[in-house]
């Protein structure tokens, strides 16, 4: 089920499973909708389920951007996977390889200029991370991750932000594929999903580390960033936004 | 008329004429050196000698009489008349100078009589037939002598003897200035006398724009320096004159460009003029001088210049009320194409949103400047792109009206589908209702949510601006979360892509329309999932590349690409008022059906001055005559078939450049004569100019021997034998 911004709280109600699911509202087709990716045997353990409709919420209440509140999975083989530019590949675990049309079916995702953000959940083993890593050189062995300039766009697609965080502190770089002018796939060591994650009883489900409740709002704001990113791609970098943006950078600097 | 001469045989050749003669010559001077040892009858036999020699010759010469009749033929004379419209300028006695060419004409036919007369128009190119008051079938611009002349020098058969050229003297070639060997050579190529009639000494009162050069090419947004010039002449009292330069547009009062005021001295003034021409394409551009009183040429007093704008990119205005995967399509396809120069802005934080910070220095995000960019910025983009927006939340509103000038002086408009779009954006009832191509209704729900799959029209299957789509999905296309709801279409409007089920006025409804209002054309998209062109299981088997082909249709149709126009037009030769002027079309490979022009004046509360309708034409360009138009610029519109019309601009002015400078030159025409020794004469005084000597002509030729060759023969042998006998006589053996 989709929600508009206008629909917000009855969509995160419906997400809940509060009220019964409706068709999609005029409007809704091009909202932000963070799908998560199988491939790979990749899951969402049950304390993360509801990450991806709490990304939506936040994206809805903080921004106009349109987004959907229900978690929807995909794989990289299903025709589905490339009805829409963005999705998410997240978990804790080592991925098993990736059959044939499930390469084929990213790297046309890629070559269509999707964007992927590739989330480790369990960033301390880093197992997942590694075996995404492995399985994208495979796809895309012409492009390898680099480490963002904290200049990119990224961190400035809504808010300014100045490091990535999630549910861990993590490394203070993000690192990502760049293919021409755009960074298609996003490396995340932080479990930036589980700085997300609600609990049925209404808190957030897991707890960040070190940082509370001011790490928590920088992790939502990564992620509403991120798709601010997928919405508007470089936006942020226009000429008529450069000016502007670079005096308020330097105004926050000590 | 007959004479008589002699001649020798014709069958000998002349070198075996002079051996002859020259034997003869060797024997008498034997003869002279045998004399000395003759005993006696030296006389006698220097006689014989000497008969006997001319006699031989004479039996091998055989002289001949020749009888010729013939008669004296007038010499060839050519006069070429100046067939520039400037001739239907007046002389310093208030009569046209075509009126005195004619006058002289008759004039010149009395006065070479004699002469075999061959009367040709000259002005662009090589010269040509005229009538008999030597008027051709079409006036030219220029007076080109100089391409006339060579042209003749160039023909095969007899040249003339001399050339008579009728004109005031302002000729394109020669032109001005120039040493009399450069003269020489632009005239002299005949290598006869070219004489002169000059029409006019002086010419009317009049002040004029001259000339009008633009430094470059023009190209949209980018200043443009005109250097004016402007003229006084005839004994007018000319002090400053004020200049303007402005741009004619369809359905809007003409925009001035620029202004100024020329200083005359010495009858001249040069000023140099920025304008700016914000459209790409032709543009019709008016410069005019507000002339003093006494003016008796008003016609040249303004000018109607048509220029053709380049573009060196597509300055776009991208204004988006949400960001969705549509707007992040679009804003891709838009950044990955080099000819856009993009300016984007998106609304990111609505004015309900949470942006969980009280410190604004922590968001990236700029104000909107609705202000700045729809007064200040507004005419220097091509196009803009109104998506999803709503105008009133967004304090767009206040801006409409400009928005709708901008589109009918010239602009192109997408308005781009999405719930605050349309009547959902608050456009019913607003000034851009009026410039875009289909009706918003506020009576009914601003959109539905029913799913659905676009529908081609035939004006949809037909147009080129859609033909890349086809060739990617054919009649297939992706499905549509809802659509927002489009009345029917405005005026001559066209809807491309329909809704299978809704309806408009008992119609189905439009889902992608185009049309043109004033100068401008626009597009509405009633859909906020033209990205499932790009995002679709439909869109994958193409690879995506079917949202380019349908944006790069859009625009390139917006921005008048000829690629996506149907046909091309243009005018043959030049269009003058008060002569016939003709469009060519030049339809695209597969345009068909039937061909339908309309001419409409540009300007505000203009009417259409032209349509016509020409049943499905055979293959290839196609003439439609226009008839005379009256000074001004002009809008031709051509569509052939279901297609979406294509566009002409066009300027049409009286006299043009031709009458852009009234005065005569006589002095260019008498140093013309001059340098090829001819005469320069007033047009009273043709009598004057020297008629060329006659040519004889052979009609009749019989040849006859004096005497038979035998008797040649035999007088020969019996003075030989006769020197013979005289010889032995005298004791020479």
């Amino acid at each position: 089920m989709l929600l508009s911004r206008r629909h917000a709280l009855t969509g995160l109600a419906a997400a809940l499973g509060v009220l019964p699911s409706r068709a999609w509202a005029f409007g809704d087709a091009g909202a932000f909708n963070p799908r998560v990716v199988t491939s790979g045997g990749a899951k969402l353990d049950a304390e993360r389920s509801s990450a991806p409709a709490r990304w939506g919420y936040e994206l809805v209440r903080r921004t106009s951007a349109p987004a959907r509140l229900s978690a929807t999975s995909v794989a990289f083989d299903q025709p589905a996977f490339a009805a829409e530019p963005f999705a998410i590949w997240a978990g804790s675990a080592e991925l098993g390889p990736l059959s044939g049309p499930e390469r084929r079916g990213l790297e046309r995702f890629l070559k269509m200029g999707g964007v992927l953000v590739v989330d480790d959940l369990a960033p301390e083993s880093g197992a997942f991370g590694k075996s995404a890593r492995r399985e994208l050189r495979r796809v895309v062995p012409e492009s390898a991750p680099v480490k963002l300039d904290p200049s990119h766009v990224v961190f400035k697609s809504y808010y300014i932000v100045d490091r990535p965080v999630g549910r861990v502190q993590g490394p203070p770089e993000l690192e990502a594929i760049v293919r021409g002018k755009y960074a298609q796939v996003f490396f995340l060591r932080h479990d930036l999903l589980g700085a997300l994650a609600r609990s049925r009883a209404g808190g957030f489900a897991l707890e960040v580390e070190p940082g509370g409740a001011a790490q928590r709002e920088h992790a939502i704001r990564l992620a509403v960033n991120l798709a601010m990113y997928v919405l508007c791609s470089d936006y942020k970098d226009d000429q008529v936004h450069a000016p502007f943006l670079m005096r308020r950078r330097a105004r926050r600097r000590p | 008329m007959s004479t008589r001469s002699w001649a020798l045989s014709d069958d000998l050749s002349s070198p075996s004429s002079v051996v002859v003669l020259l034997l003869a010559a060797l024997s008498v001077v034997l003869l002279v050196l045998e004399l000395g040892r003759r005993e006696r009858l030296g006389l006698l036999i220097a006689g014989t000698g000497l008969l006997a020699t001319l006699l031989l010759s004479a039996a091998v010469l055989r002289p001949v009489r020749v009888t010729e009749r013939g008669s004296l033929v007038g010499p060839r004379v050519v006069v070429l008349v100046d067939q520039s419209r400037r001739l239907e300028l007046p002389a310093e006695d208030g009569r046209a100078r075509r009126q005195r060419a004619g006058e002289s004409v008759a004039a010149l036919r009395a006065r070479f009589a004699e002469a075999r007369l061959g009367v040709l128009g000259f002005g662009e190119g090589p010269p040509m037939p005229v009538d008999d008051s030597g008027r051709g079938t079409r006036a030219t611009t220029g007076s080109d002598l100089a391409q006339a002349v060579g042209s003749l020098a160039e023909s095969p058969g007899e040249h003339p003897r001399a050339v008579v050229v009728v004109s005031d003297g302002r000729l394109s070639r020669p032109g001005p200035g120039g040493d009399d060997e450069a003269l020489r050579r632009a005239v002299g190529g005949l290598g006869v006398p070219v004489h002169s009639v000059r029409l006019a000494e002086s010419g009317p009162k009049d002040a004029s724009v001259r000339a009008v050069r633009a430094a470059g090419a023009a190209v949209a947004h980018q200043p443009l320096s005109l250097t004016l010039e402007v003229g006084c002449s005839g004994g007018l009292s000319c002090g400053d004159v004020p200049v303007a330069v402005r741009e004619h547009r369809q359905g809007v009062e003409p925009a001035v460009l620029a202004s100024g005021v020329a200083k005359l001295e010495d009858g001249a003034a040069t000023l140099e003029l920025r304008i700016t021409l914000e459209r790409a394409g032709a543009r019709v551009v008016e410069v005019s001088i507000d002339a003093p009183d006494g003016d008796q040429v008003p016609e040249n007093d303004r000018r109607f210049l048509t220029f053709s704008v380049a573009r060196e990119r597509v300055r776009l205005l991208h204004v988006a009320g949400r960001p969705t995967y549509d707007v992040r399509t679009l804003r891709q396809w838009l950044k990955g194409d080099e000819s856009v120069d993009l300016v984007a802005f998106f609304i990111l934080r609505g004015l309900t949103d949470d942006t969980m910070t009280d410190d604004d220095s922590e968001l990236s995000l700029i104000p909107f400047p609705v202000e700045e960019l729809f007064t200040e910025h507004l005419p220097s983009f091509d196009a803009i792109v109104l998506q999803d927006i709503d105008a009133v939340a967004y304090k767009l509103a206040r801006h409409l009206p400009a928005v709708a000038r901008y589109v009918e002086s010239g602009g192109g408009l997408i308005m781009v589908g999405g719930p605050s779009s349309f009547a959902g954006g608050n456009y019913a009832g607003t000034d851009i209702d009026r410039v875009l191509p289909v009706e918003i209704s506020e009576n009914s729900e601003p959109h539905d949510s029913a799913e659905f799959s676009p529908r081609y029209t035939e004006a949809g299957r037909a147009a080129p601006v859609l033909g890349g789509l086809v060739d990617l999905l054919g009649e297939d296309l992706p499905t549509m979360t809802g659509s927002n709801s489009l009345g029917k279409p405005r005026g001559a409007s066209l809807v491309l892509l329909e809704h299978p089920r809704r309806t408009a006025d008992g119609a189905p409804m439009p889902v992608l329309a185009l049309g043109e209002a004033g100068d401008g054309r626009s597009i509405a998209l009633g859909v906020d999932g033209s990205y499932r062109l790009a995002w679709s299981e439909l869109a994958a088997s193409v690879s995506g590349r079917a949202f380019g082909a349908l944006w790069d249709g859009l625009l390139g149709w917006l921005m008048r690409d000829p690629r996506f126009e149907v046909a091309r037009a243009e005018i043959v030769g030049q269009c003058i008022s008060d002569e016939e002027t003709t469009l060519r079309l030049s339809r695209l490979p597969g345009a068909k059906g039937d061909v339908e022009v309309s001419v409409e004046r540009l300007g505000k509360d203009a009417k259409k001055a032209l349509e016509k309708k020409l049943p499905s034409p055979p293959p290839g360009p196609v003439d439609v005559p226009l008839g005379k138009l009256a000074p001004g610029g002009y809008v031709a519109r051509v569509r052939i078939g279901e297609a979406p019309p294509a566009r002409l601009d066009f300027a049409c002015e009286r006299g043009g450049e031709a009458w852009a400078d009234s005065r005569p030159d006589g002095p260019r025409l008498e140093r013309v004569s001059e340098v090829t020794g001819g005469k320069s004469v007033r047009a009273e005084a043709v009598g004057e100019l020297p008629l060329p000597t006659s040519t004889r002509i052979a009609a009749e030729r019989h040849v006859s021997p004096l005497l038979p060759p035998w008797v040649w023969t035999l007088l020969a042998a019996c003075a030989l034998g006769g020197h013979w006998l005289a010889r032995r006589r005298g004791g020479l053996t």
